[in-house]
């Protein structure tokens, strides 16, 4: 494939992934906070039901989709099995972290507000890493 | 491995029909009806979307569409189509993406321009997707790759 193509489809799927990372920031931010303080208010004043219609449909659905991005990560063979496994665990343990942490946090142990933040955002991160990797492997087969 | 990719595609083909037509009900099918429910319509006192709301559905939307585009793809790649018909699968399908959010986040500054290039795109997306879909399925029940 044109070198200069190929950069054009490769930065065009990073202004993507980046993009749809950057919305789930903004939303966050806008709705929740940015500061441990504002996550601890936040999650401080929601009902046990308020809290699992959000955390269900997350836990449900961002699973599935943990799935069938990493399925296709485990089909790459030109990715070596340390970088998949690594990829599996950290995307699994912040998924896990990012959705419990506001339980935790209404069950007052504040400390959680400060997790939450950084399993949101080392989630999106990982993610967006997964996808470019994914994304990246499937380019070569077009050249 | 053939049957799973087979129901993985005939269900994404189906997703990408089911999209289009569930925008269709909330959005409406022409431009003006778009513009009415995103920037509101004094004349016919339809409120605009609030910028939460707009963030929420943009976010909600890319994120199943970016996951159909990186499926579709990694199965079309694999077709072992010609380079010019990939590179124009893929560019197409990311610029006409990347049209959607991007239309729909500037519509409050460039008015009624931006909702309608991100009609655009979410209709250009949705018809390659189903497209590149039904070619790999083709190529897949045929026994090609």
């Amino acid at each position: 494939m044109n070198f200069k193509i190929l950069q054009f489809v490769t930065l065009a799927f990073s202004t993507l992934v980046i993009l749809q990372a950057s919305l789930g920031a903004l939303l966050f931010t806008r709705l929740v906070g940015f500061t441990p303080h504002d996550v601890n208010l936040y999650y401080g004043d929601k009902s046990l039901h308020g809290l699992l219609e959000v955390i269900l449909p997350h836990t449900l659905f961002i699973s599935i989709a943990l799935m069938a991005v990493l399925h296709f990560l485990a089909f790459i063979q030109t990715i070596d099995s340390r970088t998949k496994k690594r990829a599996i665990y950290l995307l699994f343990t912040l998924f896990f972290l990012d959705q419990l942490s506001p339980l935790f946090i209404t069950l007052g142990l504040e400390f959680f507000a400060v997790i939450k933040i950084i399993a949101f955002v080392g989630f999106q991160i990982a993610l967006l890493w997964v996808w470019i990797l994914i994304f990246r492997e499937t380019l070569k087969l077009t050249k | 491995m053939r049957s799973i990719v087979i129901g993985m595609l005939l269900s994404l083909i189906l997703a990408m029909v089911l999209s289009l037509s569930a925008k269709a009900i909330d959005y409406g099918v022409s431009p003006n009806e778009w513009s009415a429910t995103v920037l509101g319509n004094e004349a016919e006192f339809i409120d605009p979307m609030s910028f939460n709301d707009l963030l929420l559905g943009i976010h909600t939307d890319l994120f199943g569409l970016i996951i159909t585009f990186i499926l579709i793809a990694s199965v079309t790649a694999r077709r072992g189509r010609s380079r010019v018909v990939m590179i124009g699968f893929l560019t197409l399908s990311l610029l006409s993406l990347l049209t959607y959010p991007i239309g729909m986040l500037f519509s409050s500054m460039i008015g009624s321009s931006g909702v309608i290039l991100s009609l655009g795109g979410f209709i250009v997306f949705h018809l390659l997707m189903i497209m590149g879909g039904l070619d790999s399925l083709i190529g897949l029940l045929r026994k090609k790759f």
